[in-house]
């Protein structure tokens, strides 16, 4: 991670940034038609063909991050050639305009010493305006992080949530046996973090996302262990019995995870984020799981059969006030809480199908995700509340999956191995 | 002349006299070693006759846990759908577990509890974990002591059967023994 952020040296060109920044308020709501985006072909500023490529991912990595966002909606390429071509001397604003682009992103892309360097520029149309500029310089293998790096600065203009460069950790047995695997949001990069002949299971990132915590199994049970990869560390909680389910509340303190110190009956615990200081905040004869805490960190949702099926239940961070949620089924699990507070993912079992549902918390309004004759489940919220991956056998294999909030957009993230229990990156 | 030869030819033949010698005692020695080395099988024998008299008890002590576990010594149990209770087939193979951690009483057993794919991950690990402790407390109600059994549970993470179907299903479903010290 350091190396990355030495890489990229990222440093803003324009002093007059701050000025029409605050000038160009622009929120857009769930349901609002996205922004319609001029993405033009970067300019490459060299004749090397290693350029031109360069120039041509940095522009594709760029685009399908703003068609993912659902703010923004990149303009079809064949509108660009209704108007004069970019002309970075004069930009034509009316030309834009005519093809309905409300924002401009012009791409310049160089070579300097062995590296790429990118810089962006980015224009309210209508306004005639320069809202800010950014300059990239990055190693060869890095250009898609810079694109996203450029995704992020646009979406932090919004006042939304910086998405692309987050990271998605899960299990897969592409190598054998079951290890603990992350990779970007689109599903690139992916990369192995343990690395033993051990089962390593449901893994969660920290608040921070410097460290995973997740299940392993070694000395005859399953513990919970916090790998710190790019520090090299890991802790082991300090509890008996079978260990699962790890959860980090929105605040960074805490960690939920279910656990069966006394032996045979799962509880739901929580110890500080570090994993000392263990507490125990159920107690009863059912089973206690899936801890997962709201953004607020001062409730947690989970699943327990205290009614005699699963069933999705909300209580405080203390253990109090405990509330059942989820009605109408005999089978439910695995809550995601959203980020923005007001929604509950979670699976439903329906003979012998599973699909993902998501409950409006304020509403108590229900929406299916899902529609397949397949087990979709393990649903995590992207950090903005837009998009949901989840897994799915509907391929054959279990795969992970990203799709919108609104079931829209499906696609599938990987496909070597079996893939599964992903978790999502604040 | 005469005198010059007289002396070579007395100097070849006490010299070749000297080499001779050397030959004899250089050839001597090789012999002896063979005659050593035929002794020491006829010692080694007699231990090996000894071995069959060895109790089941010194056999399961010589054994590693590793070549324990491969004669399978525990027969695995099966579960009901969505259940953990122990079926009434099971019974009858926890009690044959039983009188094995009878006979060898140093023995100690992990159970692990094992789902299978239709249920979800976190609930089925709550559910591998209830149905490791069911054949745990009948194994306590036969007299085993509480002290030589751990529980684990895998949810559906490990499946014996990797098919999509009630006979894998049906095997999936289980309670495994895994011997762990003795």
């Amino acid at each position: 991670m350091k190396k990355t952020i030495l890489a990229l040296l990222v440093f803003m060109v324009f002093t007059c940034l701050l000025l029409p920044q605050q000038e160009y308020v622009l929120r857009i709501q769930k349901g609002m038609p996205s922004i319609p985006l001029a993405i033009p072909d970067f300019l490459v500023r060299g004749d090397s063909a290693e350029l031109q490529q360069a120039a041509a991912d940095i522009h594709t990595v760029f685009q399908a991050d703003m068609a993912y966002s659902r703010i923004f909606n990149p303009l079809p390429a064949n509108y660009y050639k209704w108007i004069r071509a970019l002309d970075t001397n004069d930009l034509h604003f009316k030309d834009w305009e005519s093809i309905q682009a409300r924002l401009l992103v012009v791409g310049e892309v160089s070579q300097e010493g062995a590296d790429i360097l990118f810089e962006a520029k980015v224009y309210d149309v209508r306004s005639e305006r320069f809202i800010f500029g950014k300059r990239y310089q990055a190693e060869k293998s890095l250009l898609r992080e810079a694109a996203h790096r450029l995704s992020n600065e646009i979406m932090r203009i919004h006042g939304e949530t910086e998405i692309f460069t987050t990271k998605i950790v899960f299990v897969s047995n592409r190598d054998g046996n079951d290890e603990i695997y992350m990779m970007d949001y689109d599903g690139y990069n992916q990369t192995r973090l343990t690395f033993n002949t051990l089962k390593d299971y449901m893994p969660a990132w920290t608040t921070d996302g410097k460290g995973v915590a997740f299940t392993s199994y070694r000395d005859q049970r399953a513990e919970l262990r916090i790998l710190y990869p790019w520090e090299g560390r890991v802790t082991t909680l300090d509890a008996q019995g079978t260990n699962w389910a790890p959860n980090f509340s929105a605040d960074g303190k805490k960690l939920a995870f279910s656990s069966t110190l006394i032996a045979g009956n799962s509880e739901i615990y929580t110890a500080d984020a570090d994993g000392k200081n263990i507490k125990r905040l159920t107690i009863n004869n059912a089973a206690d799981t899936a801890p997962c805490w709201s953004p607020t960190s001062r409730q947690m949702a989970f699943t327990s059969d205290r009614s005699g099926t699963p069933q999705i239940y909300t209580m405080d961070a203390e253990g109090s006030n405990v509330r059942r949620v989820s009605f109408g089924g005999t089978y439910h699990d695995a809550p995601a809480w959203s980020p923005d507070g007001d929604r509950i993912a979670y699976v439903s079992r329906v003979d012998q199908i599973f699909d993902i549902y998501i409950l409006n918390l304020s509403s108590q309004q229900i929406i299916k995700l899902t529609e397949s004759y397949a087990r979709n489940e393990s649903p995590t919220w992207s950090p903005d509340g837009r998009h949901v991956i989840f897994t799915s056998t509907r391929s054959g294999t279990i795969q992970i999956y990203s799709m919108d909030y609104d079931g829209k957009n499906v696609r599938k993230l990987t496909s070597q191995g079996e893939n599964k229990l992903p978790d999502w990156s604040r | 002349m005469k005198k010059v030869v007289i002396l070579s030819l007395a100097t070849i033949l006490v010299l070749s006299f000297f080499v001779s010698c050397k030959k004899e005692v250089a050839q001597a020695p090789p012999p002896p070693p063979q005659v050593t080395e035929q002794p020491q099988p006829k010692v080694e024998t007699p231990p090996v006759k000894e071995e069959p008299q060895l109790t089941e008890q010194e056999m399961f002590m010589r054994k590693t846990l590793e070549e324990i576990n491969a004669e399978k010594p525990l027969s695995l149990i099966h579960f009901d759908f969505d259940k953990y209770f122990v079926r009434e087939d099971a019974k009858s193979i926890l009690q044959q577990n039983a009188a094995w951690m009878k006979k060898f009483t140093s023995s100690k057993i992990l159970i692990e509890g094992h789902c299978d794919e239709r249920g979800t991950e976190e609930y089925n690990m709550a559910l591998g974990e209830k149905r490791a402790k069911a054949a745990m407390d009948y194994l306590i109600s036969l007299g085993i002591g509480a002290d030589r059994v751990k529980i684990v549970s895998y949810g559906k993470s490990q499946p014996l059967d990797p098919g999509h179907n009630e006979g894998a299903w049906d095997m999936n479903r289980r309670g495994q023994f895994v011997v762990i010290g003795k």
